[in-house]
């Protein structure tokens, strides 16, 4: 028994954790992107930079934002930028895309970028 | 050659758009006033210019030179004295003026500095402690026409827009330990931390602390973290990827122009930058009291005329100097008579020091670093050295830093080692990680006989006579250097140093081997229109329509680097032409 109400207890932690995972807070990913945002622009008069622009994201197929140049490592990908995809090119760039031109040490903090996605997400393609 | 062609009028024209010209570009445009900006190489941006992995081409930008003068176009002739017969530097060596847009504030290292209250009032400062006769005779020792004071909120102001990382050391007068407890007060900390230190930095502030010296971080405009700046600039952080002198940075991490001030200018329908541009001379009107216009040629070879109201000469102190001399702005410096303005006061910097041979098994990482990376001492600076013990006036900064390792540049070998071949090979792999330096960067004072003029034999490729600079050490920067290396010698014994090389003997000047890209003077400011080429508003004493700003404005050189006084006044500039001359355009000092 003592053991059975532990492991519910376990298991609703776990719970918890992946939803403050998923649901992140735009909020605080606002302030993770001030990261990003040497190289990439949101918003409604974004431009193409360092980097492309960062409006629609979440859910678009890798290298293909209109009139930026990205590199053939990143244009033959075949990524999909869902959020398990984001998540791990986020953390080392080089190491999911080798050859990219994004030099970017990557994001330590789980909670960042669960934040920084979340925020991501608010960025409606044009 | 056939007429130039006449363009429509303009209110503003400025020539040169790196740090200077790119702020007060920015800071006019919003008067709304129709601005051109000229500018000699080519446009430039982040993306496509400077992105990795090419920006990281040792061979293209460190030995090619892709970001500096092109010497096929315009040269200058050298001579070490006005007995010799100057020739034309036909290879870059020992400077490297910057060319596109940005200028040298794209390739440059940034080392942003505040100078000190004495480096702005040498002359007075020194007189005041030691009388005037310590002052060599053929010394032109002269005060800035302003001071560190009134400059104060425009050095805040850069460094705020560069995003500069580092620690105050006198905040509004409270010194603070691990700052530099030497610099003028500020009245506010640096935007950014410190960046990360290398190991050798962390022996030398060790060993600077052991021998009872001051050491802090060189203030930096290589950011340590994430910045926006308060014009909603954003800066990326410094990765220590180790090519940030002589490249351009691919994260914005290292504050330029070309995506900081510029991009903001052109944000205005009224500013136009023309680039590809040369512009070969200010035409003035028939009394040769006022400015009309500019002829330039474009990237075609075709020649234009641009008339406008207000000229701004913000080039690289060559090509200021330059400009005033095929002008006729302003009397020219006679040597023999030690009279006229426009050459005089030419300086440029010392840079000697140890290197420092290490224990094998001492690994620095040489490759990893940023070009402001480092720790310094201004102990032996300023006007910090006695001078009437040393003999001599001025002093140097102090440092040991990792800002380059790369290959074709350094391949260091132990004293002794084999020259070439297999030996060779493996000395260089046996000493890359254990060799660093303690460098020296002496300040160096004017001089009658160190000077800029045309040369009458040279011609450039546009049929300009070139400009002739004369220049050579003299015994005040020797002795400087001689007692700076032996402190250098001393850090470096104590930070552990298994050996330790000495790098100059005394000589000639020489224009042959990169020294450093500090070079002042020219067209120096001053209360003295005898000694000066510009009043204190940076404005020709002449031709008062014409304003030249950057370190050809410099009176003499301090032992630091000049970026940080060059943003410093052109900010201040910007705010006396809104402020005062725009409401009315006269002469803004009578003597």
């Amino acid at each position: 028994m003592k053991v059975k109400r532990f492991l519910i207890a376990g298991l609703a932690a776990l719970a918890l954790t992946s939803s403050a995972w998923a649901e992140g807070d735009a909020a605080a990913g606002a302030a993770v992107f001030t990261q990003c945002s040497a190289c990439h622009a949101v918003g409604a008069d974004a431009q193409n930079s360092v980097g492309p622009v960062l409006n629609g994201i979440v859910g678009r197929p890798a290298g293909t934002y209109p009139s930026y140049r990205y590199s053939s490592a990143m244009r033959k990908s075949g990524l999909t930028w869902d959020e398990p995809t984001l998540r791990q090119y986020l953390k080392g760039p080089d190491k999911l895309v080798p050859g990219s031109k994004m030099v970017f040490p990557g994001l330590a903090s789980d909670q960042d970028l669960g934040n920084l996605i979340a925020y991501l997400k608010q960025q409606q393609a044009e | 050659m056939t007429m130039a062609t006449k363009l429509k009028p303009v209110d503003i024209a400025i020539v040169g758009l790196g740090w200077a010209g790119g702020i007060v570009a920015k800071e006019l445009a919003s008067t709304g006033l129709k601005i051109v900006a000229f500018e000699r190489g080519a446009p430039r941006a982040t993306n496509p210019d400077f992105m990795a992995p090419q920006v990281h081409d040792e061979l293209r930008y460190s030995r090619r030179h892709e970001l500096i003068q092109n010497l096929r176009k315009e040269t200058l002739t050298f001579r070490n004295d006005p007995m010799q017969q100057a020739l034309p530097m036909r290879q870059l060596g020992s400077f490297l003026p910057g060319e596109g847009v940005g200028g040298a504030g794209t390739h440059w290292s940034g080392l942003h500095w505040r100078w000190t209250e004495w480096e702005h009032k040498m002359y007075s400062g020194t007189v005041a402690k030691h009388g005037k006769n310590i002052i060599p005779a053929d010394m032109n020792l002269q005060d800035w026409p302003t001071d560190y004071h009134e400059l104060e909120p425009y050095y805040d102001k850069f460094e705020k827009v560069c995003g500069t990382s580092g620690k105050a050391g006198n905040l509004q007068g409270r010194k603070i330990d691990g700052g530099n407890i030497f610099e003028a007060p500020r009245s506010s900390e640096f935007p950014n931390p410190p960046l990360t230190q290398s190991h050798n930095m962390v022996l030398f502030e060790k060993a600077a602390r052991n021998l009872g010296y001051h050491p802090f971080p060189v203030p930096a405009s290589n950011a340590s973290r994430a910045y926006v700046n308060p014009d909603g600039v954003a800066l990326g952080q410094c990765h220590y990827c180790g090519f940030c002198t002589a490249y351009g940075c691919e994260a914005n991490a290292k504050a330029s122009p070309h995506f900081t001030v510029i991009p903001l200018a052109h944000k205005n329908p009224n500013f136009e930058a023309r680039t590809n541009s040369y512009v070969m001379k200010v035409n003035l009107d028939s009394r040769r009291k006022r400015a009309v216009s500019v002829t330039y040629l474009d990237a075609g070879g075709r020649e234009f005329e641009q008339p406008a109201d207000l000229v701004i000469l913000a080039a690289y102190v060559f090509g200021n100097v330059h400009l005033m001399l095929h002008s006729q702005i302003g009397k020219p410096y006679d040597f023999k008579r030690n009279s006229g303005v426009v050459g005089r006061n030419y300086a440029y910097q010392s840079m000697g020091g140890v290197g420092a041979l290490f224990p094998k098994d001492t690994y620095f990482n040489p490759f990893m670093g940023s070009g402001a990376l480092g720790t310094w001492i201004d102990d032996f600076n300023s006007d910090n050295p006695d001078f009437a013990k040393l003999g001599f006036i001025g002093g140097g900064g102090i440092s040991s830093g990792s800002n380059s390792g790369a290959p074709i540049s350094r391949h260091p070998t132990a004293p002794g080692s084999p020259r070439w071949g297999k030996g060779w090979k493996k000395a260089v792999v046996e000493t890359y990680h254990r060799m660093t330096s303690v460098g020296n960067q002496g300040s160096v004072m004017s001089y009658r006989q160190n000077y800029l003029d045309l040369d009458p034999t040279y011609t450039d490729s546009f049929g300009r006579p070139m400009l002739r600079l004369t220049f050579d050490w003299q015994e005040n920067e020797f002795r400087q250097m001689e007692f700076a290396r032996d402190i250098c010698a001393n850090i470096a014994k104590e930070m552990g140093a298994e050996q330790v090389l000495s790098r100059r003997n005394r000589g000639r000047y020489s224009i042959v081997p990169y020294q450093t890209t500090h070079n002042t003077g020219g067209t120096v400011f001053g209360d003295d229109p005898r000694t000066s080429a510009l009043n204190k508003y940076l404005q020709s004493w002449d031709v008062s329509n014409v304003f030249v700003v950057g370190s050809s404005a410099f009176p003499q050189n301090a032992g630091r680097n000049p970026t940080g006084p060059v943003g410093a006044l052109a900010y201040r500039l910007a705010d006396t032409l809104k402020e005062r001359y725009l409401k009315r355009p006269e002469r803004l000092v009578n003597v």
